[in-house]
């Protein structure tokens, strides 16, 4: 959901005219964490059905890589829109705390979508998602947006997933298109 | 402390807490179904949404946000449940979004959202509304429920302004029955209600989908319509701006000129028109082309100065330009105008060189504002006759407008000045300083010929003396009296002898006999060192020596481009050192008393 966001961001933007030359610009404090976590992000994901204990403590794992990617946020809060990012994150960080480590997903969403995911995640250990029960807390933070046709990939996200993509969206217009100063605008203050 | 409870926080305080609590009292988070907080969160973009694209009504720039037809026909169609979560929700993250505002209007805000909404819901309901029914088979719960959030919306932010402003009862009448405003209130309402039905419509058959089309729609309109915005505010700017020099133009000048006066405003303002000096032979010896950017340069400068200021600054025509400065008195008015001419005569122009002034440089009249101006024309009728009397002095010259000055032609020796300064004229095309300089010296001695006991005869021979006194230059070559810079000792001696030719020029004219010993002996000094004999005190005739007073004191403050000179407090000083030995003491404090009586805002603005 993430790339998908990236993209429709990075297309808009060269539609505004904007490039990638300002990217360049971009300092981030602690710009190593974010290679670093995707890594390990993806180690996990392939390990955790195949070596036991990776799959144990998965869970907690995946929260370790909340706090540092909301860290990684929160410090670098001066550029424009991360503030927005970091509450989205937050959200999906809160609902997947109180509900041990796993987000949950709407049965009668994920039924829109295709029957396979919904089948793994009954598995439990599929990636980091878990069904609605009747005991999930503050499942309205879950994933229980569908996306299905007209949008070609269809998922379930969640309220913090929509923030966060706007969060990114923005960031990267405001990165991309620069505005130009007005004319008329400054011919007017007298 | 005593803490003074100001009416108008009371009432938000009351309504606030009223909203707030209705809120709770119907707040009901169990959601049931989990799409429902799918179409709340939806609901809530869109609010978030039409709130960011909002429709700027042409005209005024009052904004409509259609965020109303969202909750309204969240209400007919899902009750009071769904609207209201929305509403907590997206009145969350304004408060994240919009942190700068104060935390009440968010407060504020929200409950008069939340009185609306539920006031709505039981009108519709008591009425015989049906929750979620799209037939509508009774159109009146609708039309009822909408007139009450209408009425209630008007209600709840009249009140505020009615509290926060107390206008007149005159003021209340007037603005609640402008045509304009009516009718623009009227239609954005009547836009907002009939798209809560049509909302309510799509939404029954398409609740995602629908939302998103209505979304779309707005966010064009809202598109279109800024740029619709834009443009009128692009072209009204244009309309009331001079092309060339970016001030404001003629027709704007006059028009906010006339609603000054008929504010009938207690504050003292005042209106200048400057205008610059010989531009019609800048533009002769530089071409059109280079005259036009010379004002656009001076419009420029303008605009640099006035910015900060509330100053309105127009282009009154030709290379006159006009200048109202509110909450400003006449005093304040010469020290800011005098200060920017001084700037503008340091500000090298490719061309000015040429100038008679021999720098970019403006006359300006003066004119403030007083209780019983009848009319605008007056005024600058008042300011023309400043200005032309301060181009009558030579130019770059600043005049605040006085009844008497601008007559004094009417005084008794007219005739005789009149005809002297015939003869002064020549000055304009040789050396302009010594023409200003014999303009300012004379009326420095009418001024002083009033202050001092003076016989008529007395008085007539030191006011055209004054004036006259410098004849003999016209004779001193071009070369000399323009040289910057010191001159050698033949140039000196060769300057020296201009009170010689001066005598020889006027001698040929009899009635101006008893001018002679001023043009001759007005640079005798007191102590006996001056020039062209060295005679000593009561030795000098006494109107040369009051004349030696005033001359050297001009002749001290005059200021030229790209120099310093002394200042008129600096002029004083040099004067009451100098007494008794250059200057005959009896004369020099009536003197200075004259010049911080008359030019009191001179100093003060130094």
């Amino acid at each position: 959901m993430v790339f998908d966001g990236i993209l429709i961001a990075i297309i808009i933007g060269f539609i505004r005219g904007g490039s990638f030359k300002k990217f360049a610009d971009i300092r981030c404090k602690m710009g190593w964490v974010f290679p670093v976590l995707l890594l390990l992000q993806l180690v996990i994901f392939y390990f955790q059905n195949k070596v036991e204990w990776v799959g144990q403590v998965s869970n907690l794992s995946f929260m370790f890589i909340y706090v540092v990617g909301l860290t990684f946020l929160w410090v670098n809060r001066h550029h424009p829109h991360f503030v927005t990012i970091f509450v989205g994150v937050l959200l999906n960080f809160i609902v997947m705390a109180i509900n041990g480590g796993r987000m949950p997903v709407s049965l009668e969403e994920a039924a829109v979508i295709d029957p396979q995911y919904m089948e793994a995640t009954k598995n439990a250990l599929y990636a980091k998602h878990t069904l609605v029960t009747e005991s999930t807390k503050l499942a309205l933070l879950g994933d229980i947006i569908p996306l299905s046709a007209p949008y070609p990939r269809e998922q379930a996200i969640s309220i913090g997933d929509v923030v966060m993509n706007i969060g990114v969206f923005l960031f990267i217009q405001s990165v991309m298109v620069r505005k130009k100063d007005k004319l008329i605008a400054s011919k007017t203050t007298l | 402390m005593k803490v003074k409870l100001k009416s108008e926080n009371v009432y938000i305080a009351c309504v606030s807490l009223l909203g707030v609590l209705l809120f709770m009292n119907h707040l009901n988070p169990q959601v049931e179904d989990l799409s429902n907080w799918v179409l709340i969160y939806t609901l809530v973009g869109a609010i978030l949404l039409l709130n960011h694209f909002n429709i700027i009504i042409p005209l005024s720039g009052n904004t409509l946000s259609m965020d109303s037809s969202i909750y309204l026909a969240g209400l007919f169609l899902f009750g009071l449940k769904i609207p209201l979560l929305a509403l907590g929700v997206s009145s969350i993250v304004f408060l994240m979004i919009r942190f700068k505002l104060a935390w009440w209007k968010h407060l504020f805000n929200f409950a008069n959202y939340s009185l609306m909404l539920i006031c709505t819901y039981y009108t519709f309901i008591l009425t015989g509304g049906t929750v979620g029914e799209t037939d509508f088979p009774n159109i009146m719960p609708y039309a009822l429920s909408l007139s009450v959030y209408f009425i209630l919306n008007v209600m709840i932010m009249w009140v505020y302004f009615y509290l926060a402003q107390k206008p007149s009862l005159k003021t209340i009448i007037r603005t609640a029955f402008q045509k304009q405003l009516i009718q623009e209130v009227f239609t954005s309402y009547l836009c907002t209600l009939v798209l809560a039905l049509v909302l309510t419509i799509l939404i029954s058959q398409q609740p995602i989908f629908g939302i998103f089309l209505f979304l779309t729609l707005a966010i064009m309109l809202s598109f279109a319509f800024k740029n619709f915005f834009n443009l009128y505010k692009e072209e009204e700017a244009k309309a009331k701006r001079d092309f060339l020099t970016g001030l404001y133009n003629h027709g704007y000048f006059k028009l906010r000129l006339d609603e000054m006066l008929s504010e009938n405003q207690k504050k003292p303002f005042c209106v200048a028109l400057l205008d610059l000096d010989d531009f019609k032979k800048y533009n002769d010896a530089n071409g059109h082309i280079q005259g036009d950017a010379l004002l656009k340069f001076f419009g420029t400068f303008m605009l640099e100065k006035t910015k900060d200021n509330p100053f309105i600054a127009a282009r009154y025509g030709g290379e006159e330009f006009g200048l109202v400065l509110p909450d400003v008195s006449k005093r304040d008015a010469f020290t800011f105008l005098n200060k920017i001419r001084k700037e503008i005569n340091d500000t090298y122009f490719t061309g000015v060189e040429h100038s008679p002034q021999g720098c970019i440089s403006f006359s300006a009249g003066i004119v403030e504002y007083e209780n019983g101006t009848y009319s605008s024309s007056e005024l600058l009728s008042k300011a023309d006759k400043a200005l032309y009397f301060a181009k009558s002095q030579g130019k770059n010259v600043i005049q605040v407008y006085k009844e008497d000055q601008v007559y004094h032609q009417d005084c008794q020796f007219a005739k005789e000045i009149d005809a002297l300064e015939q003869q002064l004229q020549i000055f304009l095309s040789k050396d302009v300083y010594t023409y200003q300089h014999s303009k300012r010296v004379f009326f420095y001695a009418t001024e002083m010929s009033e202050r001092l006991n003076l016989s008529i005869e007395e008085r007539r021979t030191l006011i055209l003396g004054a004036l006259i006194h410098d004849i003999g230059k016209l004779e001193i070559p071009r070369d000399i009296i323009n040289k910057k810079g010191k001159l050698d000792p033949h140039e000196w001696e060769m300057m020296k002898k201009h009170v010689i030719y001066g005598k020889e020029i006027i001698s040929s004219i009899k009635k101006y006999d008893e001018l002679l010993p001023l043009i001759e002996l007005h640079h005798e000094r007191y102590d006996g060192k001056g020039y062209p004999y060295g005679l000593k005190e009561a030795n000098i005739p006494k109107l040369a020596r009051i004349l030696c007073i005033i001359d050297s004191f001009d002749a001290m403050t005059t200021e030229r481009p790209y120099q310093k000179t002394k200042t008129f407090t600096e002029g004083i000083t040099e004067l009451r050192t100098c007494a008794g030995h250059q200057f005959d003491p009896h004369y020099v404090e009536p003197f200075i008393q004259m010049i911080q009586e008359n030019y009191g805002d001179k100093l003060a603005g130094e």
